[in-house]
């Protein structure tokens, strides 16, 4: 029977399966909009799905869903753009570098598990509270997985490789850029895979707590004026934005390791 | 709970150890000091040179005054503890809930089918956001936060349980079904000890999350708690005393980390798998 199934109905079928896999979300919303439509939670705790849904063109329309989603995503990417090049740097000398290593090594593993966030007052002291202290932040966040990944990639690099190298006439550099770094890539991506979530998260964060505009500021302040719908709307924006920027992950992962067997 | 070890292997390990082993590595231990030592001494230089506004810096001699004055003035504790309270009990919560729904997952197709969506959509939200929609709910402070430490540590728990769960070997399984096991003692006596490490690496993971949610949670809206505390010390300008809190935040969050590490370290030494972490 199966075999007679073309390819279009095969695929149909799978799509059909995959959106029936998603019915608990569907449940999900259904349970919140008949919550909210009975009125048993009153409208300012719980505001109806559809008006939510509803709202989030209109603030777009109004300049006040991707104008701030756009600064947190800057200081977002700003703080992860400072941990690659800081990370990838501290990760490679440490592997080059054994006193190096011994300086560097304890701070990292007192600050991987750390929690970063309990720097911000000292960053607003020193930074104010616009974007510089953000970026910072995050990239303090970030940083450390980006070290360990460098670290781990650049000492899977066998001596026989770096021989075979210099033997070739590598110079120094060109030895980084060509066999190092190419090779700690997967370990760079799985660093960045860890590093983007706290990335955002950080941002919204810092955002929500200091103030100075951004997604997490704008939250507050909705919050702040009992505009609970609006709350809600910033929070699915978030929501989807961690999605996307991880679906979008998995696509350039799968491109820049096309070369790469695992 | 039947995780006797088996006939104290690790131990003779351990005995096996001559007193100059231990010495250096007692040694190796205390060099790891080295750095921060180094980064303090840096520090107090750079005060001491006049070098930065002591108003933006103060100097290591300055924090450590204020840490030693805090300590004895029982005002760190006090916001300490309900800091550490907040994470420990939403951690704890985020296990007894975040365990058991993991080990269902991996057992049943059914009960992954239902969750499995729901993580997935809402595994990339930051948690902090829901503070302030929690705070319409509960209030400021107390259970808003514990709730959203919850939330942030459900997620790795759940994970974490989840594939350790599913990789436990099926011919455990089936030896202990063999061996007159009844069905209903296997998730007590195969699944969970067999997944205990990556549960451990979860936990470790969920504890993490725990402090930083629960932190962030006290700096956004709260009366109580050390991330306040912060920003009263700042708001005010006792920035030395600013300096010292954060110091001994993340001091604390460093001991409970290294607690957990040795803990997981015992409770696995029976593991033949198990790698020790640092």
């Amino acid at each position: 029977m199966t075999e007679q199934l073309n390819y279009s109905e095969l695929t149909l079928r799978r799509l059909v399966r995959r959106v029936g896999a998603l019915y608990p979300l569907a449940l999900v919303a259904i349970a919140w909009e008949v919550t909210a439509q009975l009125g048993v939670i009153r409208g300012i705790f719980l505001p109806r799905l559809s008006t939510v849904l509803e709202l989030i063109p209109k603030l777009a329309a109004e300049g006040q869903l991707f104008e701030p989603l756009l600064v947190s995503l800057y200081r977002a990417a700003g703080g992860l753009l400072l941990a690659l090049f800081a990370g990838v740097t501290l990760g490679f000398m440490m592997a080059r570098n054994r006193v190096i290593q011994f300086l560097i090594e304890p701070l990292v593993s007192f600050g991987f598990s750390s929690p970063k966030i309990a720097f911000l007052p000292i960053f607003i002291l020193w930074f104010g509270i616009d974007h510089v202290s953000k970026i910072l932040l995050v990239a303090l966040t970030s940083v450390f997985p980006f070290i360990v990944s460098a670290y781990e990639g650049a000492r899977n690099v066998t001596i026989n490789q770096l021989w075979a190298a210099r033997a070739m006439g590598t110079s120094n550099i060109a030895l980084l850029q060509r066999v190092v770094f190419p090779a700690s890539l997967p370990s760079l991506m799985s660093g960045l895979r860890i590093a983007v979530p706290y990335a955002l998260m950080t941002a919204f964060t810092a955002e929500m707590i200091a103030g100075g505009g951004g997604l997490g500021g704008a939250l507050v302040l909705a919050q702040r004026y009992f505009e609970t719908p609006t709350v809600f709307a910033y929070i699915l924006i978030m929501l989807g934005t961690g999605y996307v920027l991880d679906i979008a992950f998995i696509w350039a992962r799968r491109y820049v390791l096309r070369w790469h067997e695992g | 709970m039947g995780l006797r070890p088996p006939a104290g292997d690790a131990r003779t390990g351990d005995c096996a150890l001559t007193a100059r082993a231990i010495r250096q590595r007692t040694l190796r231990h205390l060099s790891r000091a080295v750095p921060f030592i180094l980064f303090i001494v840096l520090w107090q230089g750079v005060s001491a040179a006049n070098l930065v506004n002591p108003d933006f810096l103060p100097s290591a001699v300055a924090v450590g005054t204020a840490l030693v004055r805090l300590v004895g003035a029982h005002e760190i504790f006090d916001n300490l503890g309900t800091t550490v309270f907040t994470c420990f009990v939403g951690l704890g919560l985020g296990v007894l809930i975040g365990v058991p729904l993991g080990a269902c997952m991996a057992t049943s197709p059914r009960i992954d089918g239902f969750f499995s969506p729901l993580i997935k959509a809402t595994y990339s939200l930051p948690k902090t956001a829901l503070v302030p929609l929690l705070m319409l709910w509960f209030g400021i402070g107390g259970a808003t936060n514990i709730t959203v430490v919850v939330l942030a540590a459900l997620l790795p728990l759940i994970v974490y349980t989840y594939h350790g769960v599913h990789g436990v070997p099926r011919v455990l399984v089936w030896s202990a079904l063999a061996m007159g096991t009844p069905q209903r003692n296997l998730i007590w006596r195969i699944f969970l000890p067999a997944a205990l490490q990556e549960i451990m690496i979860g936990l470790r993971i969920a504890m993490g999350f725990s402090f930083v949610v629960g932190i962030s949670a006290e700096m956004i809206a709260s009366n109580h708690g050390i991330g306040k505390l912060m920003f009263i010390y700042g708001e005010s300008g006792a920035y030395d005393y600013m300096f010292a809190a954060t110091i001994s935040l993340l001091v604390v969050a460093y001991c409970a980390d290294r607690g957990l590490v040795h803990l997981t370290n015992y409770y696995l030494r029976w593991q033949d798998s198990a790698q020790r972490n640092d």
